[in-house]
């Protein structure tokens, strides 16, 4: 990871002293890869530094997507992909994404080890959405906009009207006509804020060199999207690109510009050169060992929170009043005759459901109240979404509570096909039993037993030779308790 | 709220921050200023909260200031208290988001969160309309039983007259 001469190892037991949070200007560098590490780290120095300090904080992540904190994860990413994970060219083993939500708005972003991400945590009262995106826009851009005289070289990097950092490229290849040059604008930082009583925080991406951009659109693109209108915040799509530095590189010039903004006022303050100017290497095993980071990744890592935290939604497979969308076309699936769904989700739980279409049978009228397909539907209240993990399952299991099968009623419930429609639009990949298949398969179950599947890459790679035993959720759960 | 309303211009800096929960108000000069009955019970925190005390003092309405919604910008989603939650003053009982940032909404006071304006959940920007209404449509967040304690903390708020001054101070540059 970063590697510059000048950075010190610090031990924990100083890392989280409160005479060190209390200094003016600090700079640390994590060299964890874990995203709930991270931002667990990163929330922790938000909630317990000195209120007039100011603090970069810069980090890498393993591949993983972050939401922002108020998105819907079935919306915003096609969960099935992100569980297939990445395929990198060389490799034949896909390496896995973790979903993360963070605690700041915003949209959806991908990160990878070929993104860095800047944090700046600083007092209110100098807070400005774009004062440190620019910073970071001058440490990219050229030698003389950059007040330290250490910028990239990068040509036209800007902050645009979203605090976004872009990049305008001229599209030779655009016209062949030789004609006029059209300008391309390419995201390669994207902002988020978390603002509390005391303090502000910025944090933002930015894309070095990621060896996966191709893939990301995909990831970002839900199944379900022709079907769920959700309340909380949608993603703007922006084209993407690398800046094409190292990272090492990059890092010198972030610190090199947040110490030419605030490096100066400290000394002013008496507190002598340099002091609290250098970067401070957090190690995972350090970050750890604070009790509220440690509290922190056991909230982010949690299904409940990432799942759970989900604003209110409806999946509709037909136009509503609230959502009039032509739906897509679903002939594929070879669903039932009459086969609709309607269901509305609140922090994941499905509060309403109406599905039709799935019990055959000839003595209820559609609007009984003890029409089958209405037991059904009535059997599924209260499921928590991500906590499913086949709905041909789980269609079978409403019919049997409602004495629809095995009961004094008898009815044909035909749950086959729309069970696959279902999964396929909320990401659920059954377990599949018996031989495994073409060495490419995808480990089955619920989204809440993947996000702890996911945890344990990361976290549980400390406890060391555990992850390798652990085998179910409890056990998962467990480790993760005893860390 | 926090910060927000201090956030989008570069204010000079005030002396109070971390400590504003804590800290008595600044004794104002002007203090012969004449307010109706309805408005003696409604005060304002230094993070920009509001809350409207009930003539007998055991239940409050909490919402978000004027001032503040307007310097927050578009508000795209409310996140509410839950109902039955207990606070103290200063806790975090939601948070609001507007351009990229998420923002706390702390509890004036100490109490018990009785109510929460579900309004909001679908019409997030009612705050951005009518920030300081606490009738029905309009942009209050919650409501609270107000604890002992909490009286007491309701002493140490803003009067009207005071936020004012203070929201003028802030808006200086």
């Amino acid at each position: 990871m970063a590697s510059s001469s000048r950075l010190r190892v610090l031990t924990h037991s100083a890392f989280y002293t409160q005479e060190h949070l209390a200094r003016p200007v600090q700079i640390y560098r994590s060299t964890s890869s874990d995203p709930y590490i991270n931002l667990s780290l990163e929330h922790h120095l938000l909630q317990n530094s000195h209120p007039d300090s100011t603090i970069l904080f810069i980090y890498t992540n393993r591949p993983c997507i972050v939401i922002g904190r108020n998105q819907n994860p079935w919306l915003e990413v096609n969960l099935r992909a992100l569980r297939r994970g990445l395929s990198p060219e060389k490799e034949k083993k896909r390496r896995p994404i973790a979903l993360v939500r963070r605690r700041s708005g915003g949209g959806t972003v991908f990160h990878d080890e070929g993104n860095t991400n800047y944090s700046v945590i600083c007092p209110p009262r100098v807070f400005d959405r774009d004062r440190h995106a620019e910073m970071v826009a001058r440490a990219l851009g050229y030698h003389t906009n950059s007040s330290s005289g250490k910028g990239l070289g990068i040509k036209r990097v800007r902050v645009n009207e979203r605090h976004d950092i872009v990049v305008d490229i001229d599209d030779s290849q655009a016209n062949g006509d030789g004609g006029n040059k059209e300008v391309k604008t390419f995201k390669i930082s994207g902002s988020a804020y978390k603002l509390t009583r005391t303090r502000s925080l910025h944090h933002g991406t930015c894309l070095l060199q990621s060896p996966n951009l191709a893939q990301v659109s995909a990831l970002l693109r839900s199944p379900a999207e022709g079907f769920i209108k959700a309340r909380g915040v949608e993603s703007v799509r922006s084209p993407i690109r690398n800046v094409g530095v190292a990272e090492t590189d990059f890092v010198d010039a972030v610190v090199a510009e947040f110490k030419e903004m605030y490096s100066g006022a400290e000394t002013a303050s008496g507190q002598g050169e340099g002091e609290g100017g250098e970067v401070m290497i957090v190690t995972e095993k350090e970050a750890l060992a604070i009790p509220s980071v440690v509290a922190g990744v056991r909230e982010l890592a949690s299904p409940e929170w990432i799942f759970g935290q989900t604003p209110q939604f409806t999946f509709s497979t037909r136009p509503t009043e609230d959502d009039p969308r032509e739906r897509p076309d679903v002939s594929r699936y070879n669903l039932p005759d009459n086969f609709q769904t309607h269901l509305t989700l609140r922090h994941a739980l499905i509060q309403s459901a109406t599905l039709t279409g799935l019990a055959h049978h000839d003595f209820a009228l559609p609007d009984d109240e003890d029409h089958p397909d209405t037991l059904l539907s009535h059997a599924l209240l209260h499921t928590p979404l991500h906590h499913i993990s086949d709905w041909r399952t789980t269609l079978r299991q409403a019919a049997a509570s409602s004495e629809l099968i095995d009961g004094d009623v008898n009815v044909d419930v035909e749950v086959e096909e729309a069970g696959v429609f279902l999964n396929e639009m909320f990401g659920v990949v059954p377990v599949t039993k018996g031989e495994g298949g073409d060495g490419d398969d995808e480990e089955g179950g619920s989204l809440a037993f993947m996000v702890v599947q996911g945890v344990t890459d990361g976290v549980l790679g400390l406890v060391g030779g555990v992850s390798d035993a652990v085998v179910g959720v409890a056990g998962v759960v467990e480790a993760i308790t005893i860390l | 709220m926090a910060s927000i309303a201090r956030c989008l211009r570069a204010a000079r800096p005030t002396a109070f921050s971390a400590v504003a929960r804590n800290s008595t108000p600044r004794a104002i000069g002007a203090r012969a200023f004449s307010v109706t009955a309805a408005n003696a019970i409604k005060k304002y925190t230094r993070d920009h909260e509001w809350i409207d005390l009930s003539a007998d003092k055991k239940t409050g309405v909490i919402g978000i200031s004027e001032y503040a919604a307007n310097q927050l910008g578009d508000i795209v989603y409310v996140e509410l208290p839950e109902e039955k939650k207990e606070v103290e003053a200063g806790d975090p009982i939601g948070a609001v988001e507007s351009v990229k940032s998420a923002s706390d909404i702390n509890s004036p006071v100490s109490g018990t969160i009785i109510h929460s304006n579900l309004v909001l959940e679908e019409k997030p920007g009612t705050i951005n309309q009518v920030a300081e209404d606490d009738s029905h449509g309009g942009g209050w967040v919650a409501k609270i039983e107000v604890s002992e304690q909490g009286l007491k903390d309701f002493e140490r708020l803003l009067d009207e007259a005071e936020y004012k001054e203070f929201t003028t101070e802030q808006g200086d540059h």
